[in-house]
Parts: C-alpha cells; structure tokens; sequence
C-alpha cells in the first residue's frame, strides 16, 4: 500500500513535469530509437544473410585444395583435378555425427553452352554452361508437381522404354521433343561453332528432355540485376516451370573442347533446390556420368567433386566441420562466416553509437533531475517533515527516473518500428530490386524489445542516482527554514 | 514519574518533552556559529507553549530539533518518553510521521495535488502497521478538512486558495495521522492580522479540544499572550516568560516563572479526558 501510494506521487510528479521530462527524454528516445532500429536491421539482414544467401544448415564438402565455385558471388569455372570424393567418402561423411544426409555431386567436366529462353524473354540468352549432378531421389521433394526428376536416358532403368520413331515434336506428346538418340555424336561444322551436324541416316526418335533444378539465387540474381541490365520480364519462380531450353555439350564461348564433336541436348526446367548448385544447373547424375566419360574417361564416372552436407543442428556444424577435415576433405568456403562477421561488426558500431547517445542523454536526465530536486527541495523538505525517510526520496526520485525511462524507451522502440515500416515501404516502391531483397530488412525479437526497454530504464535511473541522492541527503530542517 | 515537589511525593505523567543541554552549532566554511549553547526544557502533555526571541535567535532550530526534523545537536531530546538521538533515519521518520505535526510560515503545499492528497500525505509515507486503506483515509481525510473548515473545497488545488485556507490546509496536513504534538514555525507569519487570529485559534480549539500538545514559534505578540506558557530563546539559551525581566530560569523544575507545578499536574488529566 505504502509503495503503491508513492508510485501514485511518482506519477503525479511526472505529469506535473512533463515538460521538462520530454525534454529530458529526448535524448534517450533517439538513442534507444537509434539502438532499436539498426539492431533491428542488422536481425533483419542476418536472416536474409545466413538464412537464405548462406544457409549455415547445409556445408558443402569438398577435396582439399580444390577450388570449387560455390558461393553465388564466386562466378565462373574451375578445372578440377586432384583428390575426389568416392562412394566410401559419401559413406563416411554421412557417419559423421550431426549430419542428417549427404548429397553427392558431381561436377559437368566438358566445357558446354546452354542457350535459349527466347519465349520467356523475347531474346535468346546464351551462357557457359556450369553443371552438376546429383542423385534424383535425394531432390524429389524439390520438383514441381507434374514433372520428373530422373535419369530419362539411363538404358539400364526398366522404366526407360525403347524411344519410338518420330519425325516432328508433336509426334511425342507433351514434355519430349523428336530428334536424334541420346549421345549422338555431332560433327563440329567449324573451329568455334556451336552447332553440330547429325550423321546421315541418324534416326529421330521421341526424347525426354534432360530434367533441370536451379538455385533459387538464380532467379534472384537474374530478377535482381540480369533483367534490368538487358530490359527483360520479371520472373515469378513457379511461372518458369517447364520452360525448356538447349544444351550443347563440348561446346565452349571461350575454348573449344579438343574432341571434334558436340553432344546437342534439349533440357527443361522442372524446380528449385537449394541442393542445386548456385549459380548453374542440376540434373541426374547418370547424364553428367555418361558426359564426362564421353569426353574423358571411364574413371570419371565414379568421381564425385562435391558433397552437400546437411547439419539440421547449428551447434554441431563446428563438430562436422572437423569430422570433414579428419577424412581429408574440406568444407567450401561459402562466406558465411565472414558475412556473419560482418554482421557483428555491424550490430557492434551501431549499438556503440547508440550507446554513446543514450550515455549523453543521462548527462541531460542528470541535469534536468538536478535542477527538479532544486525546484522541489521545499516540497522535497515537507515530505521529509510529514515522515519520508532519505529512502523513500531516493525511491521517488528514481521511481520517476524509471517510469521516464520506461516510457522514453516504449516511445523510442515505437519511432525505430514506425521507421522501419516506412524504409520497408520505400524500398519496395522506390528501391529497384536486387538480388534477395527482401520484403522486409528488419527484425524485433522480443529480446530486443526488452533491451531496449532496459537500456532506457537503466540509463535514466543512472542519469538520476547523483541527483536523488543529493536530494535524499538534503537537511529537510535548513530547506524549510530557508537555509 | 517521581517529583519531590514541597518535601512530598507526588507522581505526575512523564513530560511529553524533554530537552537537557541541547547545543547546536552550525558550520559555514571553517566558520562554526553555536546558536543554541544548552537549551533545558520540559513540555508536559497538552500544554500550548510559545516560543519566542529575537530573529536568528535559533527558535526555529529547536523546534525541528524537537519534531525529528534534525539529528545532530549536542545534549539529549526526549519525546514521548524516546530518545530522539537514538533513532535511525528510518526510526526518525516513522516518529515524524506518526507523532509529529509540524506547520510552518509558508505553507508548503504541493501545488498539483487536491486538498485531499494534500492532507493525506502523512499517509504515503506510513510505514505503521495500522496504516490507513483508502476508504478509511479519505474519511480522515474528510475530518481534518471539516476540522479546518475547508471540507467543500476537497477536490480544490492549493492556488485556489487564500493564505488563510491554505495555512488551514497545512493544519490539516499535520493533524492527519492525529499526531500527539504540532509544531508551528511561525504559522502565522505570513497572514495579515485577522487571518493569523483564526489559526491561532484554531491551534488554541485543537488544544483545548483533543489535548494535543502544541509549541509555537512566533513574532506576534497576540499569540505568545493566548499560551499557556511562554519560552523565550535569546544568545543561545532559553528563558521562560515573554520578557527578560519576568526573570531567567533553568527550567529544571524548581522556580517557575509563570506556571505552577499544580497546573503543570493538572494537563495529563485533560488528555485522558479527551481520550486521546
Ligand atoms: N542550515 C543552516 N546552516 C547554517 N546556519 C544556519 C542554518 N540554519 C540556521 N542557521 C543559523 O542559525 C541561527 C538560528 O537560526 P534559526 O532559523 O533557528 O533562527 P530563528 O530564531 O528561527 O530566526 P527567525 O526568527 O528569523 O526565523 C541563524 O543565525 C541562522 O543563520
Ligand atoms: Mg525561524
């Protein structure tokens, strides 16, 4: 009762001073507006980060020294040759406690091209082709409903039927296309050329195309950069499903491969996966197998040249990493330790910055405090002679320090969500996209909230201890007297 | 207690106040002043007392020393029997708060607060165990004001009111955890003539009417000739009787100026009466 009565004068105090006690607050509103929003931000931009663009629960595995092109920002080829990952090290890595599954890939070792999209886009796009392969019935869950992901050209599958004769597309029915038999061999018309001229008396029989899964980056980075820099047409992911397009297998814009024919290929679409590899196409490992034998050897058809690793649990991944290592193997470097690093950086100036302006603000509350208890020292003096004990001033005088806090800090969180919400909004009307930009760049967990909340209590009930001590200490005899 | 009075005994109520060789000094920079340099005195229960003296005299600082307002004097305060020296500031706070009224010249009300929070506020900071529930404190809170004659301005401000009601007020406030003294600094120091003459008879009515013990320290002459008994304080010691020539005195208990030991006897039965 006692307490709930001086709470009640705390109050009254604070409405009778509130204008000094907003002009008080100001400082600690920004200051825990500033903490709030870039703490915020930086949430927001760690769960795109590491949840989308480097995902921590999946690490991809791969020989030593070996450079494979992982992360989406490292573009380009590289040549393989060293170590390989085989059947025994797949086994191996799925022993490792902590991994859920291991999926192995193998690397498209020919230099290829893949061109089209010309009745998506208007324009044929035309790129080298980076491709690997993995096993199908570890990725079903990723393809779109109505089709198939699996080794259509496989002789030994008993599901494959022996292809029938056709002469046009429309002989085959929906999703295969007429033209020669799977590896046929074409004949490079000329140095460079990426065409190729079918044997005499080839026959056309009915093809299914070569099932394709992409990253979802892709589509991001080409809604984000590649469309505006060439004016194409946003793509929406699921409207790109079953597109189809061409390969050309020993084909290269740069180098030609040494081996005087070309292997034509058409391919389709059929999902996303984040198993597939960043920045080019997935299929079934039998098409990569049968490619790298046709224009290398044998062997290369049981070299895996990476393993994707899932580790459902955070905490183990630096367990798996090691167990990686033991077997002589590697974790790629995808990044995402040196985003995350940043990250902390990040969060780490922002909330100093806001810890300096919410330290100055105490400054501020100590003098505004000082010069209340001065103004107050006669009713300060009459509580005193009415039975406040030194306590019950210092409880008062913080109490209101701590409900000026509470509130500056309520105020403050609000300013930082109500910012947030209008960058949001700008960026999706005013921004041009980007690769993964999201819908929204911030995140308030509750553990935010009640920081920054106590971060305001705590500040203002600093900026108050010096002046509710000088107050509880004044001698009430001297203030009522006039001395 | 046990008084050798005329070579008989007679047993008399403990003095509700007793001081013996209080000296105060006060220290500003290397400079210490002793305004008080042994102050003997003894109050018994229900009497009106005036205190006077020359400004600076240290009038004021006697009377806080007596209602707990100050702790750090040399000698010894009773009250009631306890030894104000001995109590904590917590201990000393709970005495003001539930034996104490003061009153002083300006009247030091909170301006944002109604009369009822005004006079209740001796009930904030209760730390009793019989401390008032809201119901029961706004009755009192009632009473006091009806007491003062201010009950239709309850929900009033402070502002809105005449000097005369706001010294009212303040009586109130003082006589709201129904104190067994009321201490006045100069209550009346800042009203004109006819209103000082209100309050003062408003303390002279509390005092005939509930027994309650009061001490009043004034320049006005009107309200040192309505007292009981009259204390003057001049260089630092304390005199009974309104002039220096109605005779110094140690008020030990021998010769007494003004007020015989029988009336002196006489007030402890007027307080059982009024039943406390
Ligand atoms: N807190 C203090 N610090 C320093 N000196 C003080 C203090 N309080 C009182 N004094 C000094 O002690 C002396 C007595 O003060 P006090 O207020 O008791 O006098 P008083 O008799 O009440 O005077 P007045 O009639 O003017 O109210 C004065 O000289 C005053 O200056
Ligand atoms: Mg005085």
């Amino acid at each position: 009762m006692r307490s709930s009565r001086i709470s009640r004068l705390v109050v009254a105090n604070i409405r009778r001073s509130r204008n000094h006690f907003m002009l008080a607050s100001i400082g600690i509103v920004v200051g825990i507006a500033t903490f709030s929003f870039f703490i915020a931000l930086a949430q927001g931009v760690r769960a795109v980060v590491l949840g989308k663009i480097f995902p921590l629960d999946q690490l991809e595995v791969v020989p030593k020294s070996l450079d494979v092109a992982v992360g989406p920002l490292a573009l380009g080829t590289s040549t393989f040759g060293g170590d390989v990952i085989d059947d025994a090290k797949v086994t191996q890595l799925a022993a490792i406690p902590g991994v859920a599954i291991v999926y192995p890939k193998m690397r498209l070792t020919v230099p290829s091209i893949v061109w089209g999209g010309e009745a998506l886009l208007g324009a044929n796009l035309r790129s080298e082709l980076v491709a690997d392969g993995i096993n199908p019935a570890l990725v079903q869950a990723d393809v779109g409903s109505g089709l198939e992901f699996r080794d259509f050209d496989d002789p030994s599958d008993p599901a494959n039927s022996a292809p029938e004769r056709c002469r046009t597309d429309a002989d085959c029915g929906e999703h295969r296309w007429c033209g020669p038999p799977a590896a046929t061999r074409r004949t490079r018309r000329n140095d460079g050329d990426d065409t190729g001229v079918i044997p005499r008396g080839t026959p056309m029989v009915c093809r299914h195309y070569v099932p394709i899964l992409v990253s979802e980056n892709i589509v991001e980075l080409y809604n984000g950069g590649l469309r505006r820099a060439h004016a194409l047409p946003k793509l929406v992911p699921d409207s790109v499903l079953g597109l189809t397009f061409n390969l050309v297998i020993g084909a290269s814009m740069v180098e030609a491969s040494n081996k005087g024919y070309l292997i034509e290929e058409k391919a389709m679409l059929v999902g996303f996966s984040r198993k597939a590899i960043s920045l080019g196409l997935t299929m079934p490992v039998g098409y990569i197998q049968r490619f790298n034998v046709d224009f290398g050897s044998p062997d290369d058809a049981q070299r895996y040249h990476s393993a994707i690793v899932m580790v459902p649990e955070k905490d183990d991944v630096a367990a798996v990493a090691k167990g990686v290592a033991d077997l002589g193997l590697e974790v790629a470097d995808t990044g995402a330790e040196q985003a995350a690093l940043l990250i902390a950086i990040f969060t780490l100036i922002f909330a100093l910055v806001s810890g300096v302006i919410v330290g100055i603000a105490a400054v501020n509350i100590m003098h505004v405090f000082f010069m209340l208890v001065y103004e107050r020292q006669h009713e300060i003096g009459i509580m005193r002679a009415v039975g406040a004990s030194r306590g019950d001033i210092l409880r008062i005088i913080l109490g209101e320090a701590a409900l000026l806090g509470a509130m500056a800090g309520v105020v403050g969180v609000a300013i930082a969500f109500g910012s947030s919400l209008v960058f949001d909004w700008i960026s999706a009307n005013y921004v041009p996209d980007f690769p993964y930009k999201p819908e929204t760049y911030f995140v308030f967990p509750w553990w935010l909230v009640a920081s920054a909340l106590g971060f305001a209590v705590g500040f203002c009930i600093l900026g108050a201890l010096l002046p509710a001590r000088r107050a509880a200490r004044m001698e009430p005899a001297a203030v009522l007297s006039g001395h | 207690m046990l008084c050798r009075m005329g070579g008989s005994l007679v047993w008399s109520a403990p003095p509700m106040i007793r001081v013996r060789g209080m000296r105060k000094s006060y220290r500003t920079g290397k400079l210490s002043t002793e305004v008080l340099r042994g102050i003997d005195l003894e109050i018994e229960t229900g009497e009106f007392v005036s205190i006077i003296g020359p400004s600076g005299s240290g009038k004021s600082t006697l009377l806080h020393a007596v209602g707990g307002l100050d702790n750090d004097y040399g000698g010894s305060i009773e009250v009631d029997g306890k030894d104000l020296r001995t109590l904590s500031d917590r201990q000393l706070s709970a005495y003001r708060n539930g034996n104490v009224g003061f009153v002083f010249q300006s009247f030091y009300l909170l301006p944002h607060l109604t009369l009822i929070e005004n006079v209740s506020l001796p009930a904030v900071f209760d730390r009793g165990d019989q401390a008032l529930a809201d119901g029961p404190l706004l009755d009192r809170a009632h009473e006091v004001l009806r007491l003062v004659d201010l009950e239709d301005r309850a929900q009033s401000k402070p502002t809105m009111l005449s000097g005369g009601q706001r010294q009212r007020v303040a009586i109130a406030r003082a006589l709201f955890n129904r104190p067994k003294l009321l201490l006045g600094d100069e209550p009346t120091g800042n009203l004109d003539s006819k209103l000082g003459a209100q309050v003062i008879e408003l303390f002279r009515k509390l005092n005939h009417d509930s027994g309650i013990t009061v001490l009043i320290v004034t320049h006005d002459p009107r309200v040192s000739q309505i007292t009981d008994r009259t204390l003057r304080v001049e260089d630092g010691r304390l005199f009974e009787g309104a002039s220096p020539a109605s005779g110094a005195t140690a008020p030990e208990g021998e010769a007494d100026g003004t007020s015989s030991p029988a009336e002196i006897a006489a007030k402890p039965v007027e307080l059982e009466e009024a039943g406390a």
